[in-house]
């Protein structure tokens, strides 16, 4: 069910004014509202550029709705996967392996204790020092912390990275579990239990050219403030970055 | 961020009374008051929380947010936060109570134990305290929404206990002097560190448990780029120079601010029952300076203001401060008036405060509205039965319960149903024109082996009475908040994931053949 917003006095600016101007990424794909069909038995994970795998993100299989030809995916990034690895707002990475995708594979959540499966928090809102010190890495069911996907300007409420982007702790957490996560996926490929022609580079490559510094910003995620609703992030104060649930 | 807090040492009136104690107690005697003090004190930390959230929930913090915030909202969502702060530590003061406690073989009893009534008394609370604004002396804390006087209520419940006042356990002046009958307590020569050893340590509610600030918390300290991602990233060309969420957040807890190795503890010595003890006065009241009294702050790095010091100057922005002659003791001195200056007036036409009836009580409203009204105060009672039940959990389960438990229940479901009642107005009856507000009764939810049936049958009672409200008044506001009402009570009592359950889980199989 939708959540109502709590009314606003008329006297009140509608939320996110003043917007920058100009939109400052309107040669990518909007932001995906629902999950597409992904690879077959690739976890699922919180947020963009925390991927395990070719096509494990929001647009799965069939991939971003961008030209090929001008997405500049035929390329090699540093790790040897196709795509990605430039810098460009023209060279927007599509998802052509690990830590390269767009967005959360999770059914999206909005609250401390929420998600259903592993790796599914988003953290930084609620939580103990050690859970929002490792975004998108939470063992199972109701163990994660906070909404995905994690908005860019989202920070910790607690811990060592108080004040900090949520989005780029979890991207740090990624990249230095993903041995181990990689090697239990060589596993399974080894078993037949994933595709064989799955790309598990060494190394994860980038996440989307425009967004690699900062995560998704709520700007993308929202539209250009036009759909707050795209995602929600819990709490009172206003200051999750994301539109409060009532 | 600093060093935990050392142990506050004896005071000259504490030493008296512990040599008092030693000379004309005996043992049996001074385990007996230790442990029906400290039920005392469960009960005196659990009495504040419906009168915090009361308050808190009265707010809208983020009607304004980003650039646009006003002087008006800025004030709100600082006292939002501000509170929440508060409430959050007295959850843990709760916490260690129960945990020193329980570990003296105990079990802590929460459930029906809150105010039966408001305006309340503090358990042994001495019923006459110095003058407030309007002179009035009578220590009775209402459920009100935010005002000047309604600060003072916070005050008298945080008044600091000042340079070396007496241990009083009836008629206590201060929380702090209340604690301080407790500390002698434990000081006799009568208790030893086998006393703390008799429940299981593993079974005590675990410091993991426990986070000191959350978004609820935090509160910007001025106007902000809510575009701007936060550091460390690079800010983008296209956004303001203006700072971000993150630059002015302000967070009112800090993790420092406790004795021993952290906040939460639990407890299997005659130390960990003291650092819990330091804790709880600290933060309530202030790190005492040894001859002057408290100081403003908790804690020696000086990073958080006690509770008292955080309310009054809440208070100190209010334009009723400047002059104002309720009675404020010397230590810690108060600070002058804060500007900008606000007003309770200025707040309501902003649409920042909403207008609860004052002291709601169930019965009081309106057929239909009392079903709804009433589930809320049975999740208070179920949230405080689930608190006991943690002492029954296997303790490698402990972390799932808590979670699924009591973070489930306080942000995804009694914040939000709150949040939602709060915006539905009072049709007739005597809170008319007004709007919802919560009710934090001592409901009969039976045996706690039965509890979760019993909230189920509150909340089957409130979804019929929603339903048939919003049937009544088709499309519009009303029907969405009571849509919203019927989600919510489902989040609580019948949420799945598919074959999964994400609802609050039973605690009936915990209690079985154990009442």
């Amino acid at each position: 069910m939708p959540l109502r917003a709590i009314p606003k006095t008329a006297a009140n600016p509608a939320p996110g004014q003043p917007v920058p101007d100009p939109y400052p990424y309107p040669p990518t794909p909007a932001f995906p509202k629902t999950v597409a069909t992904g690879p077959r038995g690739m976890p699922a994970h919180a947020c963009m550029g925390l991927n395990s795998c070719k096509a494990s993100d929001r647009f799965g299989v069939a991939g971003p709705p961008i030209p090929k030809s001008s997405n500049g995916c035929s390329g090699k990034s540093a790790n040897g996967c196709s795509g990605g690895g430039g810098t460009g707002p023209t060279n927007l990475a599509p998802n052509a392996c690990a830590g390269q995708g767009y967005c959360s594979t999770a059914t999206d959540h909005t609250c401390h204790v929420q998600n259903s499966c592993r790796d599914q928090g988003g953290c930084g809102l609620y939580g103990t020092d050690e859970e929002l010190n490792r975004p998108g890495d939470n063992e199972c069911r109701s163990q994660g912390s906070c909404a995905t996907p994690i908005n860019a300007e989202r920070f910790s409420t607690n811990g060592p990275n108080q004040r900090k982007s949520v989005w780029l702790r979890a991207r740090e957490v990624f990249v230095e579990k993903w041995p181990a996560m990689r090697a239990e996926l060589l596993e399974k490929q080894a078993k037949g239990e994933l595709d064989s022609n799955q790309p598990l580079p060494e190394t994860p490559g980038p996440p989307p050219a425009l967004f690699a510094e900062t995560g998704p910003t709520y700007l993308w995620i929202s539209d250009d403030n036009q759909a707050r609703g795209n995602m929600t992030a819990c709490g009172s104060s206003g200051m999750s970055g994301a539109g409060g649930c009532s | 961020m600093g060093t935990p807090d050392p142990i506050t040492p004896l005071t000259p009136a504490e030493e008296t009374f512990v040599a008092w104690l030693d000379s004309n107690s005996t043992r049996d005697q001074v385990l007996a008051e230790l442990k029906a003090n400290l039920q005392t004190a469960i009960e005196i930390e659990l009495a504040t929380i419906p009168i915090y959230l009361f308050t808190y929930y009265s707010l809208l913090r983020n009607n304004e947010s980003g650039e646009t915030i006003g002087d008006a909202q800025l004030y709100a969502n600082k006292a939002g936060g501000v509170m929440m702060s508060v409430a959050v530590e007295e959850m843990l003061h709760m916490s260690l109570s129960s945990n020193i406690l329980f570990a003296m073989g105990v079990a802590p009893k929460l459930y029906g134990k809150a105010p039966g009534h408001y305006p309340t008394p503090l358990p042994y609370h001495n019923p006459v305290g110095p003058p407030g604004p309007d002179g009035s002396t009578a220590v009775l804390i209402p459920l009100e929404k935010l005002s000047f006087e309604q600060l003072w209520h916070f005050l008298q419940i945080e008044y600091p206990e000042q340079w070396d006042a007496l241990p009083q356990d009836r008629d206590w002046q201060t929380i702090g002097q209340f604690y301080s009958y407790i500390r002698c307590l434990l000081r006799t020569k009568f208790v030893t560190d086998a006393d703390f050893q008799v429940g299981a340590y593993a079974s005590g509610i675990q410091p993991y448990n426990y986070s000191p600030n959350n978004v609820d918390t935090v509160y910007p300290a001025q106007g902000f780029d809510p575009w701007k991602p936060a550091p460390p990233a690079p800010k983008p060309g296209w956004a303001d120079a203006d700072s971000g969420a993150a630059e002015v957040a302000q967070f009112p807890d800090d993790e420092d601010s406790h004795a021993g190795q952290s906040e939460l503890l639990c407890v299997r010595s005659l130390q960990d029952a003291a650092e819990a003890i330091d804790t709880i006065c600290d933060q309530g009241e202030g790190c005492p300076v040894p001859d002057v009294g408290p100081g403003p702050d908790d804690d020696p790095s000086k990073d958080e203001e006690s509770h008292y010091v955080k309310f009054l100057k809440l208070q100190a922005q209010f334009a009723d401060y400047a002059g104002c002659s309720e009675q404020l003791p010397p230590e810690p001195p108060p600070p002058a008036p804060i500007a900008p200056a606000i007003t309770q007036d200025e707040l309501i036409a902003a649409g920042l405060l909403c207008d609860f009836p004052d002291n709601p009580v169930n019965a009081d409203y309106p057929d239909g509205y009392r079903a709804i009204a009433e589930f809320n105060s049975a999740l208070f009672q179920y949230m405080l039965i689930m608190t006991e039940t943690i002492y029954r959990v296997p303790p490698d389960r402990q972390k799932l319960f808590f979670n699924e438990g009591l973070h489930r229940s306080m942000i995804w479901v009694m914040d939000k149903y709150i949040r939602t009642i709060r915006g539905i107005p009072i049709p007739s009856g005597p809170y008319q024109g007004k709007v919802m507000a919560p009710t934090f009764e001592n409901v009969d939810l039976g045996r706690p082996a039965e509890s979760f049936a019993r909230l189920t049958r509150f909340g089957n009672a409130a979804i019929d009475a929603a339903n048939a409200i919003a049937e009544a008044n088709p499309g519009g506001d009303l029907a969405g908040s009571m849509g919203n009402v019927v989600y919510y009570i489902g989040v609580a009592l019948t949420k799945t994931d598919g074959s999964a359950p994400m609802h609050l889980p039973d605690v009936g199989p915990y209690w079985v053949g154990s009442e």
